[in-house]
């Protein structure tokens, strides 16, 4: 199986306070992670460093996706490369509508990668299909970026977001927080639907609920910077009945 | 302080070939303004724009304008009417010669002006197609001016939309001055887009005082991308019960620019209702002032106004200087105000740049959407197809607006 994104001994802090400290993971291409832990344990920091975002700064060690050093590059090459992170917290941009907001980033994306733009009608096309698999209203193309979207609503344009853009590599940051069981099972699906041998996915999440719908191959817990204790999917149901005291402690 | 002497001169040329009559006039209101001289920065509403310092000091009158290209100006679905260096390209509406009091600088005005915009509706009247009053500029030697009077008279019930469209060609330095009266009888209804793309070495004073009568509804969109030295004064008066006022206002100030919009909304009478939404764009070393004041006489209860001003300052050495100020002397008033001035949302532009859009572009697509806020209120699709494309030039980034329009 080919290494799709390999994390030796990383070290992060935003704002002088060390929060990554000495985190490894290997997530191989066509694999299902999920990652646990804590309230402020480091799982959005980590997210945070993937995408790029300029208040993280590394300290240490090396991110390697598809054999290449990510983190040399800037979030809006990353993203071109196929990183993709589901925002835990989605921003609202009022006056730029979704469907701008989609065709920027995938002309852009394209661009970077020396392919051609999408003719205008295919793309059209293209992301209403993506939409109705979300159970969306098509009016939200719209309607200016999750601009007074509900928690569950922005959750959702997220992963509409990446069912556009097809990305390789999906971080998702709680994803699941915020959403109804119904709209959880539309998450799930369109998680499920990016699947495939050459793609990788890390769920971040607090519980087991997501982990329903989406089948890890590998559950992790992030604890004080670093991945303490990997499993299977069992490990997950673990945790819920336990929580993370007894890992802690050890 | 007194008018610096090339204005005498000019006027004297000027006044040459005057009829008598005319002649006492324009004599009368160029002694007012001799002695007077340009506004300085003692007086409050001139603190930023001292004219003694910033004004041409060396003026003449225009030379002629050959006739330039004006295909990329004018717009498709508009009734057009054009000057030239001040000088109307079509037969004339002679408007009545104003007369009477006025500052200096609608003595200035006073003592030069030509015709500019007549436009006179009767009662009922409505007007399907815009009109596009196009004011080309081009100086052939520096300092050369024109002054203008435009008037819009809309009676009961009328109906216009109007581009009070100023451009500059590139040339030597200019000087204009405009006197803009705007009278809105019972329930008429005016659209006015004034538009400002004058040339990087163009000074331009505007003066406009509208009267707003009863259920009448003036939506102004007040657009400024150009110029050198920009100072446009807007009293807006909601003269009786019912009278409404909606002002749309964007500028995008760049390199030096000095852009000074000053206005003043009177609310007169009962029931009446103003919304502003200002916003700016300060980048290079440009100056910007935007002071907007409500007053609220007394007897004028029920007043209904809203004012919200947001700027952002794209580049470190632009300046903008933005004041709401609000005076109230009746009560049963409802006023809202909120005044905002600051840098872009980087939460957006990492948001933006995480799915792939370059860091240029992703500041150049926000910055736009904040003014397209205003921008989407203009009524004619070409102009505001066009603003957007000239505005992203200016941000030098691409964008696509299949989406927009
Ligand atoms: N932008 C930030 N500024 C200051 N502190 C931060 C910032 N982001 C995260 N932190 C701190 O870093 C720690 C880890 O946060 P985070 O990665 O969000 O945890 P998690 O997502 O696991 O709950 C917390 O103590 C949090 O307060
Ligand atoms: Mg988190």
């Amino acid at each position: 199986m080919t290494t799709l994104l390999d994390i030796q001994d990383l070290h992060a802090r935003v704002q002088d306070k060390d929060i990554l400290k000495g985190l490894n993971l290997t997530v191989n291409a066509g694999t299902v992670h999920a990652i646990m832990g804590p309230n402020g344990a480091g799982k959005s920091t980590l997210s945070k460093v993937l995408a790029g975002a300029a208040d993280y700064e590394v300290t240490g060690g090396r991110v390697l996706l598809a054999g290449k050093d990510l983190l040399a590059l800037n979030p809006e090459a990353r993203a071109a490369a196929g990183v993709f992170m589901g925002f835990q917290y989605p921003v609202e941009i009022p006056g730029v509508s979704n469907m701008m907001f989609l065709k920027a980033a995938v002309n852009a994306q394209r661009k970077q990668r020396g392919e051609p733009e999408l003719e205008a009608a295919d793309f059209l096309a293209w992301v209403r299909h993506r939409v109705k698999q979300m159970k969306m209203d098509p009016a939200m193309l719209s309607r200016g970026v999750n601009e007074g979207f509900s928690g569950g609503e922005k959750k959702r344009n997220e992963i509409l977001q990446m069912l556009v853009l097809e990305p390789k590599l999906m971080v998702l940051d709680e994803t699941d927080s915020g959403l109804d069981i119904d709209a959880l099972r539309i998450v799930a699906e369109g998680i499920n639907a990016m699947r495939s041998p050459e793609r990788a996915t890390v769920l971040v999440t607090h519980y087991q609920r997501l982990l329903d719908y989406v089948q890890p191959d590998h559950v992790h817990v992030l604890a004080g910077g670093r991945i303490i204790k990997s499993g299977g999917p069992e490990l997950a149901r673990e945790l819920e009945e336990k929580g993370y005291g007894w890992l802690q402690a050890a | 302080m007194r008018a610096p002497t090339s204005y005498q001169a000019a006027f004297a040329q000027f006044a040459q070939g005057l009829p008598a009559a005319e002649r006492a006039l324009r004599e009368q209101a160029f002694a007012s303004f001799a002695a007077a001289g340009f506004p300085d920065d003692s007086a409050e509403r001139w603190h930023y724009t001292d004219l003694n310092k910033l004004a041409p000091q060396n003026v003449q009158l225009p030379a002629t304008l050959g006739a330039p290209a004006l295909d990329e100006l004018l717009l498709p679905g508009c009734e057009s009417r054009v000057w030239l260096n001040g000088r109307a390209q079509q037969a004339a509406a002679g408007g009545e010669m104003p007369s009477g009091a006025g500052d200096a600088l609608v003595q200035l005005n006073r003592a030069f002006a030509l015709p500019g915009l007549q436009l006179q509706l009767a009662a009922g009247e409505q007007r399907a197609q815009p009109l596009h009053a196009l004011l080309l500029t081009q100086a052939q030697a520096p300092g050369e001016m024109h002054h203008l009077a435009h008037r819009i008279a809309l009676a009961r019930g009328s109906r216009a939309t109007v581009l009070l469209h100023s451009a500059g060609l590139p040339g030597a330095a200019s000087f204009s001055s405009h006197q803009l009266d705007l009278d809105l009888a019972e329930q008429a209804q005016l659209t006015l887009i004034c538009l400002q793309q004058e040339g990087e070495q163009a000074a331009q004073l505007l003066q406009t005082r509208a009267r707003i009568g009863r259920d009448a509804q003036l939506r102004l969109i007040n657009l400024d991308f150009g110029g050198q030295l920009i100072r446009k004064d807007w009293q807006l008066q909601l003269a009786e019960a019912g009278a409404q006022l909606e002002v749309h206002g964007l500028f995008a100030a760049q390199q030096r620019v000095h852009l000074d919009n000053q206005y003043e909304v009177e609310h007169a009478a009962p029931h009446t209702s103003s919304r502003q939404l200002l916003r700016g764009l300060g980048s290079g070393r440009s100056k910007s002032i935007l002071n907007d004041r409500v007053l609220v006489r007394p007897g004028a209860f029920k007043t209904d106004s809203e004012q919200r001003l947001a700027n952002l300052i794209l580049e470190r050495g632009a300046e903008i200087n933005a004041k709401p100020e609000l005076e109230i002397y009746a009560d049963d008033v409802k006023c809202a105000h909120g005044n905002s001035c600051g840098q872009l949302d980087e939460r957006a532009v990492f948001y933006l740049r995480s799915r792939g859009v370059p860091e240029a572009q992703a500041r150049a697509l926000l910055t736009y959407s904040f003014a397209d806020a205003v921008l989407a209120q203009l009524p004619i699709a070409a102009l505001r197809l066009r603003l957007a494309q000239t505005l992203t030039r200016q941000l030098g980034a691409e964008l696509d607006f299949e989406d927009l329009t």
